[in-house]
């Protein structure tokens, strides 16, 4: 009878199972279940051995390749990665499957087993498979050739497969930081724009640092950047193509332009545009050249960023007496204000950046004597602080917007260095950068645009 | 003579009287009013532990059998570890005891996207793609491999392990921790001795006329959901945690091991892939931490099905 009941009642429950129905009776039965709620943020246990050399000259980029994979991975706070220390079983050959009780007693959960063999046309062939160590599936698995020289892009892609395929989200480790280098003395330093990947490795210098450039930005869809540049007379905004080092002004305006970032279709750049006192937001067209004028205000209107559907745009402005995040239509009109500061320290909200998932928009705070790092939804609810200090500042997203790069400034004779926060504020990692930085800005995927 | 009184301490003074005289009586007379408890052995037998808290309503006094704790072991006694050696165990060589490898080396992915190059591609895009591709529908002579000892594996019953999944031991140290069990036992005669005989009974907890052992089933729920929660790792750092939810159905063996693969019967939240990564963490939860051999044997049809919701709203 007793069993009648429970069979009866499954069936309905699986009948009405993965469709929109269970959402309607989701109240009746969660009654009948046991629920389980974790209250504790657990990164998930991963073990990656070195892959194995396809000869015996690819020892070496073997674990170079785990090494990548590794730090990317426990980097970015959602996995942790057991020590090979521990590991009860040696991989020597991935085509054949793993002993999963070895791993099962390490407690990893999942497994990354890989190969590295140099081709004899020269190119090297990158192989690894995902395994659910619990049930002994294999959870994905594939193969990749490339120059040797990106045995790099490739970790940071099969890390971006294994993130994606545990966690349910596209990864973003195959992406790359622009920013700005800062060296020598604090009263005359030379700041160059430099680009890296995003875990630190592959500086390359794009100019050379006699000119002062300030607030890089990548476009979301191809190996372009826009920045602002003070070179002979007032501050422009530039283009410059990363491939071919190609550089444009955007505009011929009279009168300083500054704090410029792309349309999420590349076809546009937002700007601002001094006007005595005053600044106003601009928009131009990059194919026709036409601009069109967005705020009209006797405010400083600045820092705008589009919402990645573009059809929205949050931007700071000081038309209430401080700088506060306001958000309006793409094509000017009514704003609205978002940021409020929720004690008595007066605080001000500037630098919003609208993240490529359109969920949160990023801000820095200024009150209480301190610069914080936020998010804050577009609405203007669920404002969350990241980090606060002496001064932190400039926050891009990661293409994900899972994470946020920003620059911090200890004081003192010291400089700027660059630290990734997770968006609960969780794991707050440096980055490592040649000398001191600021300004970073976070690219698309690099697979997603037609660059390397 | 005239002692002159303060009224309010008067009044204070018969008021504590009255406080306290009432709080006597009162408390005292509710603590007669303790309902009788049911008794539930603490040293249950081995065999069967769950039978113990059957309760009295089958219970026939007179036709009891003599009280007896378990079946009376041959006595021998505890050996001593001393000069006794140990082996460790090998590390386990994959090579060794390989399942049959693929016939024909067929790649598990067949694209052979292009290596990422300096000059603007297209092609690069190619690399991004692989996810879409669904690698592991494809025939993966691994996978087929790897599928059929597993399917073979099923018949025997698993045997009975311990509740709680065991911590890795080292295994490259000679230690035994029977030594210590060994070395720490007490050699002097017990001050209660355990009733051995033939046949161990179950009915030897008779309770009382109004026990309530089945209100015994909500335990055996917070241990359970304690011990899956414990191997649920899904970090999930979005402010829209508490929206995620994944209904995941079990069916379980008597012994407390899940008897096939968790259903997953629903998945609700904002973004169907983050949702689904959740539901088969919540699988892989599941079975990492069986054995649940906790679990009580005498009320197995209210475990023998177990549907359970998994959520993150609490997630700190």
């Amino acid at each position: 009878m007793n069993k009648m009941r429970l069979l009866s009642r499954r069936g309905f429950i699986i009948a009405a199972g993965s469709t929109a129905t269970v959402l309607a009776g989701r109240s009746a039965f969660a009654q009948g279940r046991l629920k389980v709620d974790p209250t504790e943020f657990q990164p998930i246990p991963i073990a990656i051995p070195n892959f194995v050399a396809g000869s015996p000259s690819d020892g070496e980029v073997g674990a170079g390749v785990t090494q990548v994979i590794t730090n990317n991975l426990k980097r970015s706070g959602l996995f942790n990665p057991i020590d090979q220390a521990a590991y009860l079983e040696r991989i020597t050959n991935i085509d054949v499957a793993p002993q999963f009780q070895s791993w099962k007693q390490i407690n990893a959960q999942a497994l990354v087993t890989g190969r590295m063999t140099r081709q004899p046309d020269g190119r090297l062939k990158a192989e690894f498979r995902l395994w659910d160590v619990v049930s002994g599936q294999q959870l994905t698995g594939q193969q990749y050739f490339t120059s040797p020289e990106y045995w790099r892009r490739i970790s940071h892609i099969i890390s971006d497969q294994i993130y994606q395929r545990l966690t349910g989200e596209t990864g973003y480790f195959d992406s790359r930081v622009v920013f700005v280098d800062e060296s020598g003395p604090k009263e005359r330093r030379v700041k160059k724009l430099a680009i890296m990947d995003q875990d630190g490795a592959n500086v390359r210098y794009l100019t050379r640092g006699s000119d002062l450039v300030l607030t890089p930005r990548f476009s979301p869809n191809s190996q372009e950047i826009t920045y602002m540049e003070f070179g002979q007379g007032d501050p422009k905004v530039y283009l410059y193509n990363i491939e071919t080092g190609q550089r444009e002004i955007v505009g011929n305006f009279p009168g300083m332009t500054f704090a410029p970032r792309f349309s999420p279709d590349g076809q546009r750049v937002i700007m601002s545009l001094q006007q005595g006192g005053n600044s106003n937001l601009f928009v131009m067209d990059l194919r026709s050249r036409s601009t069109t004028r967005l705020t009209d205000t006797p405010a400083i209107d600045t820092s705008p960023s589009y919402s990645p559907d573009g059809t929205r745009i949050c931007f700071e402005s000081d038309r209430g007496g401080r700088p506060q995040i306001y958000v309006m239509p793409a094509g000017g009109g009514q704003a609205q204000r978002i940021s409020f500061s929720k004690d008595d320290t007066n605080a001000s909200y500037s630098t919003p950046v609208w993240s490529p998932r359109g969920d949160y928009i990023a801000f820095t705070r200024q009150g209480g004597g301190q610069f914080s790092i936020g998010i804050i939804k577009p609405d203007g609810s669920g404002e969350r602080l990241l980090t606060s200090g002496f001064h932190n500042e400039g926050p891009t997203f990661a293409p994900n917007g899972r994470v946020v790069m920003f620059f911090r400034d200890p004081g003192g004779n010291g400089g700027p260095s660059l630290f990734s926060v997770d968006i609960s504020g969780r794991n707050e990692q440096r980055v490592p950068t040649p000398g001191y930085a600021s300004d970073p800005a976070w690219s698309p995927l690099l697979s997603s645009t037609s660059g390397q | 003579m005239k002692v002159k009184v303060d009224k309010t301490v008067v009044a204070s003074i018969v008021l504590h009287v009255l406080v306290i005289g009432w709080g006597l009586i009162s408390f005292s007379s509710r603590a007669l009013e303790v309902p009788e408890e049911s008794v539930i052995p603490v040293d249950i037998s081995l065999d069967q532990p769950a039978k113990a808290t059957a309760g009295v309503q089958t219970a026939e006094k007179d036709k009891q059998k003599p009280k007896v704790d378990k079946v009376a072991p041959e006595v021998t006694p505890p050996e001593e570890s001393q000069g006794k050696i140990t082996t460790k165990k090998e590390l386990i060589q994959t090579n060794t005891t390989p399942p049959p490898p693929p016939k024909v080396v067929e790649k598990p992915v067949e694209k052979k996207p292009d290596p990422p190059k300096p000059v603007q591609e297209s092609k690069a895009k190619e690399e991004s793609k692989p996810a879409d591709k669904k690698p592991e529908e494809k025939i993966d002579p691994i996978a087929d491999a790897l599928n059929k000892p597993e399917k073979e594996k099923k018949p025997p019953p698993p045997k009975q392990q311990e509740a709680k999944p065991q911590p890795p031991k080292p295994k490259d140290r000679p230690f035994n921790p029977m030594d210590i069990m060994a070395k720490l036992e007490d050699k002097r005669d017990p001050t209660r001795h355990e009733m051995t005989g033939a046949t161990p009974n179950a009915t030897s907890a008779l309770g009382t006329q109004n026990g309530k052992d089945t209100a015994i089933v909500a335990t055996w729920k917070g241990a359970f959901v304690a011990a899956v929660r414990r191997c649920f790792r899904f970090p999930y750092n979005g402010q829209d945690a508490d929206q995620f939810e994944v209904d995941i159905d079990i069916q379980m063996r008597p012994d407390g091991t899940v008897a096939s693969s968790p259903t997953i019967v629903a998945v609700r939240g904002p973004s169907r892939s983050v949702g689904t990564a959740m539901a088969e963490s919540a699988k892989r939860a599941v079975e990492e931490c069986q054995a649940y051999a906790f679990l009580p044997k005498a009320q197995y049809d209210t475990w023998k099905y177990i549907p359970m919701t998994f959520g993150l709203k609490d997630m700190l």
